[in-house]
């Protein structure tokens, strides 16, 4: 901030809201819109960066009758209030426990312990789900974080397409009204990585200069 | 007079009129009536998404400060931040790719691959007692270092086999698993060397970051006690 250009606003704001995150000894992101970068960071050092493909809000509107939705003012601290981070997992449980068999009760067949032998067998891991590279995350603040791969398409004849298949999901009683979301694109990859950051508590400060 | 015989051309048989060929246009017309009439209606009900350029919308925070002030507060916010960033020697976890570095004064000194927690819920059948095995996230601290570590397994680490855990505190120690080194970083986490070198690199473990034998070296002898371990 220093020099002889006068401080924006909105950027000092930023600051200061970043002062009261990196107190705290969590994780958080930095979406900046303008430079369409979002920064996982800690302590206010940068862990790692996301290049965004694309930054909109997604809202759901009739065909031909898009009326654009508010912004949400920034710069601003959001919270995931519920994220696939939280609700993604897998569970395992095994039907029942045995007893664990003794030492000498140990039969042949049974895998050697690791350390056993010199040659460890390696265990066969619990294979874990790819995450998604699209999903939506509640923001305490009301709206939806939406991470995606892919935009939905905006042309005319796509936009068309998809009001069809909306209103054919509908008319099946399948369809699905979502809150407006600020949607950021990347790529999949990217989308994957940011998943499981996407749970309960996670703060996204979104810092624009005006 | 000649007597030559007359030449009669054979009469052509009017072609037959294709009356189909109005029925099947007709036919096609309604087709495409219909199923653009249904689009429409479908369209009609559809809601699909739209998207609006992100916009900046001055928040209250954003006032009309004079610009000496404002460069106070940024001075101020600048220095807190300054106060709380990580110096000396840090570790970084990313545990999506399963990678650990070791900064020195800023630099990257050390890469290794790593495992992290799979993420997994594991219940336990006799309680519906819960377990998640994630690594955790944020900043953590190396509380200690241990040499030739043993494990005392908690009951998960027997549930998981399908194993009733055992009463008998003895029949919990294993002193092969956790490899040469430890790091603690606290609640039971734990940074460690591991038998199962094939599956570094890959979200296996219960929340622990596994190392390698050479990198966990590196990282016991250069990452003193009060280390601080960000994991993200």
């Amino acid at each position: 901030m220093a020099g002889d250009v006068p401080p924006d606003p909105a950027r000092v704001a930023a600051l200061e809201l970043e002062a009261g995150l990196a107190k705290r000894p969590s994780v958080y992101l930095v979406l900046d819109p303008q430079r369409r970068m979002l920064e996982i960071k800690a302590r206010g050092t940068i862990l790692d960066t996301i290049q965004l493909a694309g930054i909109e809000i997604m809202s759901q509107q009739p065909v031909l009758r898009a009326r654009h939705p508010a912004h949400p003012p920034i710069p601003a601290v959001w919270t995931v209030k519920e994220g696939p981070g939280d609700t993604d997992r897998e569970v395992v449980a095994p039907k029942e426990l045995r007893p664990a068999p003794k030492d000498d009760e140990e039969d042949e067949s049974a895998e050697p312990t690791p350390g056993a032998s010199p040659a460890v067998p390696t265990p066969t891991p619990t294979p874990v789900p790819m995450p998604p590279p699209s999903y939506r995350s509640r923001l305490t603040n009301g709206w939806d974080l939406w991470i995606t791969d892919t935009l939905p398409p905006q042309s005319l004849f796509g936009t068309l397409v998809a009001a069809v298949r909306d209103g054919w999901r509908r008319v099946r009683g399948l369809g699905e009204d979502h809150v407006p979301a600020v949607t950021l694109a990347m790529t999949d990859e990217d989308a994957r990585r940011v998943h499981h950051l996407m749970r309960g508590g996670t703060s996204i400060l979104i810092v624009s200069e005006m | 007079m000649s007597t030559e015989p007359e030449v009669t051309t054979p009469v052509q048989e009017p072609a037959p009129k294709k009356r189909w060929l109005p029925a099947v246009a007709l036919f096609f017309v309604a087709v495409l009536v219909l199923c653009c009439g249904s689009a429409a209606v479908l369209a009609r009900l559809g809601r699909p998404f739209v998207a609006s350029p992100f916009n900046a919308t001055p928040s209250a925070a954003v006032t009309d400060a004079d610009v000496s002030l404002l460069r106070r507060r940024a001075v101020a916010a600048e220095k807190e931040i300054e106060k709380v960033h990580p110096k000396g020697v840090f570790i970084v976890v990313d545990t999506y790719r399963n990678r650990l570095q070791l900064v020195e004064n800023g630099k990257v000194i050390r890469t290794a691959v790593c495992s992290t927690g799979t993420g997994i819920v594991l219940k336990d059948p006799r309680n519906g007692k819960t377990w998640i095995f994630d690594t955790p996230l944020g900043e953590r601290t190396v509380e200690r270092k241990v040499k030739h570590p043993v494990w005392a397994k908690p009951d998960w680490a027997f549930v998981e086999e399908g194993v009733i855990p055992p009463k008998d505190p003895n029949e919990r120690f294993d002193d092969a698993s956790l490899g040469d080194y430890a790091l603690y970083i606290g609640d039971g986490y734990i940074i460690h060397g591991t038998l199962f070198k094939s599956l570094l690199g890959r979200r296996v473990t219960h929340g622990c970051i596994r190392l390698g034998d050479e990198d966990l070296v590196f990282v016991y002898k250069h990452a003193p006690i009060g280390t601080r371990v960000y994991l993200y």
